[in-house]
């Protein structure tokens, strides 16, 4: 190096940091990438299980085998299309990312017997997408659970969406009127539902989060277009209940 | 003759990255990450921890190499270093401990923008052997972590009456119409409360900025 030009060498220096840098993030990425993806799958089919409500929930200390069978025990897959009709032979994981009509539904049964019907919600948040679950009840118009399982929002304040309070005042919500046979998506209010609403409009309106009325904006409007595009579904099968 | 691994020196490095240089309350630095994850103690505890981590490891990697780095680009390759340790890291947490890492998913790349990990390269590492460089980041990694778990602790008991999610405020106060103070859980409380704890501190190590 004594001889070489001080110019060149830098250059040379920034080209080993370079290359030794990016052969060793796609090494991990590489050699990590079969794990990441079973822990992701696992931690969706997790927060299925989670907002069907299991009728034995699943231990906090349970192996990764063993909710996968659950799952593939409990757990029915299917794919509907944009009226709500049954695309045979689909299932969820074959929706290519051009089928924007294509959406899955997962049945929860026991022994036989459906008791719920989820589906994944997505939407924009304060900071970030928030991802989710929510089952809906037999008569297609009860929630029976929600969950919130990814996202970026501040800890403490939206981030409480992940928390049990939030969650569980969703359940025995109605997503659809039959007085006025409407859709009624779920709306979050600010400060306490209870304070403002009543009768049959808190069937809809949940608690929102204190000092994050915006992720609260953004739970609103995830549930409104979510609610509205499996309506169809929904529709039929409580015609036919 | 080799240095002792903890000779005065080096006993020096750990006491100033602790205390006397307190990389927030001394070099205020890494506020803005104090205040963002220690509404919550679990995930001021693990930021921490992270930190702690990329800051020794990077130290003692830039330490190694701090005869070859041309001076004109060494804060690009201090920043490839961090960024190299860090995003590992995130990877290996995504991939055996998926819980934590979901929860610190943005946290985990804030590391690498956080002033102390390239304050401390800059500053230390550029010119001091690895054990030293690596005591360094350490002293200053616990440093930060100390005052994060310090602040954790007070907003997450009056923010949410809550310890590491398990509740310490008793139903009982809260039927007597306590409740709990909304501003510890945003920013400005966590800046009162830095700045009291930077106030304490320098009262007793008796420092004073210089005019």
């Amino acid at each position: 190096m004594s001889k070489m030009n001080q110019t060149t060498y830098t250059f040379v220096f920034a080209t080993i940091i370079c290359v030794v840098s990016a052969v060793l993030l796609s090494g991990v990425s590489e050699g990590l990438r079969a794990k990441q993806e079973l822990n992701a799958e696992l931690d969706v089919k997790k927060n299925i299980l989670k907002a069907v409500q299991l009728a034995e929930p699943l231990g906090p200390k349970m192996k990764p085998e063993d909710v996968l069978k659950v799952y593939e025990s409990r757990i029915q897959e299917i794919v509907i299309d944009e009226n709500g009709n049954i695309v045979e032979g689909k299932k969820p994981k074959d929706i290519q990312e051009s089928e924007k009509n294509l959406h899955p539904v997962y049945i929860y049964q026991e022994d036989g017997k459906v008791l719920a019907y989820a589906y994944p919600i997505v939407g924009q948040g304060l900071w970030s997408v928030l991802y989710g679950y929510l089952a809906i009840e037999v008569d297609g118009t009860t929630v029976r659970g929600v969950t919130f399982y990814k996202h970026g929002e501040t800890p403490g304040l939206g981030g409480e969406i992940e928390k049990e309070w939030f969650q569980n005042n969703f359940k025995g919500k109605t997503v659809f009127s039959v007085k006025e046979n409407k859709v009624t998506p779920i709306v979050v209010v600010k400060g306490k539902a209870k304070d403002v609403f009543q009768g049959e409009e808190l069937n809809y309106h949940v608690d929102g989060i204190t000092a994050a009325t915006i992720t609260g904006t953004g739970v609103t409007d995830m549930l409104d277009k979510n609610i509205k595009l499996y309506e169809p579904y929904f529709s039929k099968i409580r015609k036919n209940s | 003759m080799p240095e002792a691994l903890l000779s005065k020196k080096n006993q020096k490095i750990v006491k100033d990255g602790l205390w006397d240089a307190n990389p927030i309350t001394f070099q205020i630095l890494g506020i803005c990450s104090a205040l963002a994850v220690t509404t919550q103690l679990k995930t001021a505890i693990v930021m921490s921890l992270g930190l702690t981590i990329v800051t020794s490891m990077s130290n003692v990697i830039i330490s190694l190499m701090r005869h070859f780095i041309p001076s004109s680009i060494r804060i690009i390759v201090q920043l490839t270093v961090v960024s190299a340790v860090v995003i590992s890291i995130d990877q290996v947490l995504r991939a055996y401990m998926f819980d934590v890492s979901k929860q610190l998913s943005v946290f985990v790349g804030l590391i690498i923008t956080n002033c102390i990990v390239m304050g401390r390269l800059e500053a230390f590492a550029m010119s001091n052997p690895p054990w030293k460089s690596f005591l360094d980041g350490l002293a200053n990694g616990l440093g930060y972590s100390a005052i994060l778990v310090m602040i954790g602790i007070i907003r997450e008991i009056f923010g949410a009456g809550t310890l590491l999610g398990f509740h310490v405020v008793p139903q009982w106060m809260y039927a007597h119409g306590y409740a709990n103070n909304g501003m510890m859980v945003l920013a400005p409380g966590a800046f009162f409360l830095l700045g009291i704890i930077v106030w304490i501190q320098r009262a007793i190590s008796g420092y004073a900025e210089s005019a």
